[in-house]
């Protein structure tokens, strides 16, 4: 097989996939059902840091030991190892050695400098504030509140080499921004589109939590239309649309020709949206492949449910990642209507692992916590405290949740009850689960190959679902459902 | 708590992703939200406040900075919480202030910026020729620079021709947080100043209430057959407005050789009264040394963040204390012009401007270069006296020296 040369994953992210052309397809494999989502054999390009492991980040305590764990379904950590066979196929096998994860061990012996100590107390201490501190802001105890306000402030950088301190930077602004916005008494949030995006799309190159919800995602789409003809994704908010050409490009490559393939992308920005359909479009015809693209620039909650339908004889997909940077979805019992009146043969839901998130103030404080807290952590152990792509993310995109998460009305900013979970709530609607195949599971750890060995993240799999989370918690998870057995 | 709205207000002209929208959003929307609250208008201060709350913050690029202080002054103003802001804001401070948080923010200004070096060059350059032939000198140093500006000078008195003469120093804590400390920077003078051979006394007034209580020759301990230099860097503008004029004679009685005074370029006092008047000076002001920090420093700067952190209660004591509730103690941040306190000097203190040197203004301008551009030294004209430092035109600093009548 051939190898292009190292692509950085740059704005035109259609570049990396023209490469494309010069590797070999994915092929079927004999004996399987479903074929393999070959990624790309060139080694996706990323910040030098992240690939040198020589590097070394002074160790931090791990800040999750700070905040007491929540729940969440067991740990299971499959260690997917590819190995090339022999065969004339070239083809590649799947080794499965499950074992469970190892307790991690609080260690704060020999190896511990009097720094580092000081450091976990201080961190320790901050974070105890900072909980007094939404202690008093949830019972409207204002004076008590700004007082600490100011020495949370004072205490914590942003820029800090200790990630504790980063998280309580962030998670008191949010605070800070709570109260000057429950005295305006006005909660809509103005939403700086062009920024987020880019925030975004750093966030993609140095993490790999979307490009693992991506991966995995359009595996379950694939796995569900082998062979079909006439191919409808509607994405619930498609961003920057990163996801697509990747599974353009498996489609159209097909043995057995391209199928004709159809988009409805909702999203929040009409100008975003005519840019990316004009990408798409572009990328599909130079492959082949009959396109549509329909933009909706609103959202699924607004729109009444005739306005997407399903055509005779097509596939439909279903697709939503879902994030807490601004409301994308609108009111969720509508959504859920107009998912449920499409009967789509696929859905794939993409759920960050945030408790109570339609809850009080202070419960969706503590569920945040703990989530945030590792996220930040994840990003720590491999990138500077100076680096400004890690600061990019933290405050465009982490920071921006976590405000969205506090301020009045919790994540969705309105009055309207949110669903707790999805997951849950497709479940409870009839839809039935569609596990996640091994095959799905192989594109989450061929994304993690990408990054160095010796970093936390692990795939934890069970229910059903695989998640992508760093040590033990999990952060991001990706599910598949069907309405199929609903239809009569 | 209000039952929130959960509608956006119609009609905001905001496009947030329009690239041909203004640089300088928020300036503009501070703008409306003064007028607001000048006017009295509950309606359009809520909206505005909101809209800043959503763009501002205190970590992004220098308009969400400006926005994020600014927004919080206008807030405890329309909130009524500003005196309870500003010594909570205090207290704070003090408490989590450390001689190496300190030390540490003012060298890197020190580094990446000439903002602070330009005055101390002026002033020792000032000073060191004032003192010319002396043997015994007495320095009053009335300034927030801890002592950063005399190793210079205490090296230039090492080499000076003649016999090194006795050098006193005595420092006025200008804010109760200096006082603690100051102790550590005496040390450290003390030492600085065997290494360089220069016989030296260091003592600090401390616990003055109030700067204009600085009583005359006994409090500071004056001898006779001393040359005396007073030094204020940033510290006229801390004492009250109608407190300036009597301050200036306590130190013209003094008898000093020299008193150098190096303030910040604004007017944040004809305005006293006229809210909106005074708005528009403190941003503009406070909008160009934000800048100015931006084109300094790192994106993660930590002291870019400490230096930025430090002028929210200069804004909301100018903002939202006025007149009798003005935070006493020296705290005022009430700043005036290079013009201004030159009518000043010589009404009240009847002294007369000395203008620099060849040599100092040689010294200014080789330290200019030493950082990147956009910086430069601007001779006073008309009825002001003595130097400006300059940052992309616009004057920024003021330095200049007087000798008594």
């Amino acid at each position: 097989m051939q190898t292009a040369k190292p692509m950085m994953m740059r704005e035109d992210h259609l570049h990396l996939h023209d490469a494309l052309d010069i590797l070999q397809p994915s092929e079927h494999w004999p004996g399987h059902h479903h074929p393999i989502l070959l990624p790309y054999q060139t080694p996706l390009s990323f910040p030098q840091q992240m690939l040198d492991t020589s590097y070394s980040i002074p160790e931090q305590p791990e800040l999750a030991e700070l905040v007491p764990q929540l729940p969440f379904g067991a740990a299971l950590e499959i260690d997917a190892v590819l190995t090339d066979s022999s065969t004339s196929t070239g083809c590649f096998a799947l080794e499965h050695r499950p074992r469970k994860v190892a307790r991690r061990d609080v260690d704060h012996g020999s190896g511990t400098s009097s720094l580092e100590r000081q450091d976990d107390d201080h961190g320790v201490s901050m974070i105890a504030l900072l909980l007094e501190c939404a202690l008093a802001i949830s019972s409207e105890n204002m004076t008590e509140a700004n007082r600490m306000l100011h020495e949370l402030t004072y205490a914590a950088s942003p820029y800090s080499p200790s990630c504790a301190e980063r998280v309580v930077a962030y998670f008191t602004k949010g605070m800070a921004s709570r109260v000057i916005n429950s005295w305006t008494g006005i909660c809509a949030p103005l939403i700086p589109h062009d920024a987020i995006l880019s925030s975004f799309e750093t966030f993609n190159n140095i993490s790999p939590f979307i490009k693992f919800a991506h991966f995995t995602a359009n595996q379950a789409i694939l796995e569900a239309f082998h062979q079909r003809d006439l191919i409808h994704i509607v994405d619930l908010d498609i961003m920057q649309g990163l996801q697509w050409p990747a599974l353009l490009h498996i489609f159209a490559t097909r043995a057995g020709g391209p199928p004709h393939l159809r988009m409805t992308a909702f999203g929040a920005s009409a100008a975003a949206l005519a840019e990316i359909g004009k990408r798409l479009s572009d990328f599909a015809r130079r492959l082949g492949m009959p396109f549509e693209f329909r933009p909706m620039a609103k959202r699924p909650g607004e729109v009444h449910p005739s306005m997407v339908s399903r055509r005779k004889g097509e596939g439909l997909a279903v697709h939503w990642l879902q994030h807490t940077l601004y409301d994308s979805v609108g009111s969720n019992s509508n959504a859920m209507r107009l998912i449920e009146l499409l009967r789509p043969k696929v859905v794939t839901l993409v759920e960050q692992e945030i408790g109570h998130c339609g809850g009080s103030f202070l419960d969706r404080f503590m569920g945040s916590l703990h989530y945030y807290c590792v996220m930040f952590d994840s990003l720590g152990a491999s990138i500077r405290c100076d680096d400004p792509s890690r600061h990019k993310v933290e405050h465009g995109i982490l920071g921006r949740e976590i405000e969205n998460i506090l301020a009045v009305g919790g994540p969705g900013r309105s009055g309207e009850q949110k669903f707790e979970s999805w997951r849950a709530e497709m479940a409870r609607r009839g839809f039935a689960q569609v596990s996640m195949s091994r095959n799905a599971m192989a594109q989450a750890q061929l994304i993690l190959n990408l990054f160095p060995s010796s970093l936390g993240y692990t795939i934890l799999h069970g229910d059903g679902t695989v998640k992508l989370g760093w040590k033990e918690t999990g952060l991001y998870t990706v599910s598949s459902w069907t309405a199929e057995p609903l239809i009569v | 708590m209000q039952n929130p709205q959960h509608r956006a207000p119609d009609a905001f002209s905001l496009d947030l992703d329009d690239p041909t929208a203004a640089d300088k959003w928020a300036a503009e929307l501070l703008r409306e939200c003064a007028k607001a609250i000048a006017d009295k208008d509950s309606a359009n201060i809520h909206r505005l406040m909101w809209m800043l709350n959503e763009l501002a913050s205190p970590y992004g690029d220098c308009e969400q900075r400006l926005a994020s202080y600014f927004l919080q002054a206008l807030f405890c103003k329309a909130t009524d919480s500003a005196a309870h802001c500003y010594r909570t804001s205090l207290a704070v401070a003090e408490k989590t202030r450390s001689f190496d948080s300190a030390r540490k923010v003012i060298l890197k200004f020190q580094e990446s910026s000439p903002w602070t070096t330009f005055g101390h060059v002026a002033a020792n350059g000032a000073i060191m020729e004032a003192f010319e032939g002396e043997a015994k000198l007495h320095i009053v140093d009335i300034s927030n620079t801890f002592c950063t500006q005399w190793p210079t000078l205490m090296e230039a008195l090492a080499t000076r021709a003649d016999d090194t003469p006795h050098l006193r120093l005595t420092v006025v804590a200008t804010s109760s947080g200096a006082g603690a400390v100051m102790e550590e920077i005496g040390q450290r003078m003390e030492k600085f100043a065997r290494l360089m051979g220069v016989p030296f006394e260091f003592q600090v007034v401390r616990g003055l209430a109030r700067l204009e209580e600085l009583g005359g020759r006994e409090l500071l301990g004056l001898r006779e057959g001393e040359a005396v230099a007073v030094n204020c860097v940033g510290a006229l503008r801390l004492l009250r407005v109608d407190e300036r004029d009597a301050f200036l004679r306590t130190l013209a009685a003094l008898r000093p050789r020299v008193v150098t005074v190096v303030e910040e370029e604004a007017d944040f006092t004809s305005c006293k009264g006229d809210f909106v008047e005074c708005f528009d000076e403190c941003l503009r002001f406070y909008g160009g040394y934000f800048g100015m920090l931006e084109e300094s420093f790192p994106a993660t700067s930590n002291e870019r963040l400490a230096l930025e952190r430090e002028c929210f209660r200069g804004i909301l004591s100018v903002l939202a204390l006025d007149g009798d509730d003005e935070v006493a103690v020296g705290d005022c941040e009430r700043r005036e012009k290079g013009r201004q306190w030159c009518g000043r000097l010589a009404k009240a203190g009847g002294f007369s401007a000395a203008e620099f040197s060849e040599d100092v203004v040689d010294d200014l301008k080789a330290l200019l270069r030493r950082y990147q551009a956009g910086w430069s030294l601007m001779p006073a004209e008309g009825n002001a006296a003595g130097v400006y430092l300059t940052w992309k035109q616009e004057a920024v600093v003021w330095a200049c020296a007087w000798k008594p009548n």
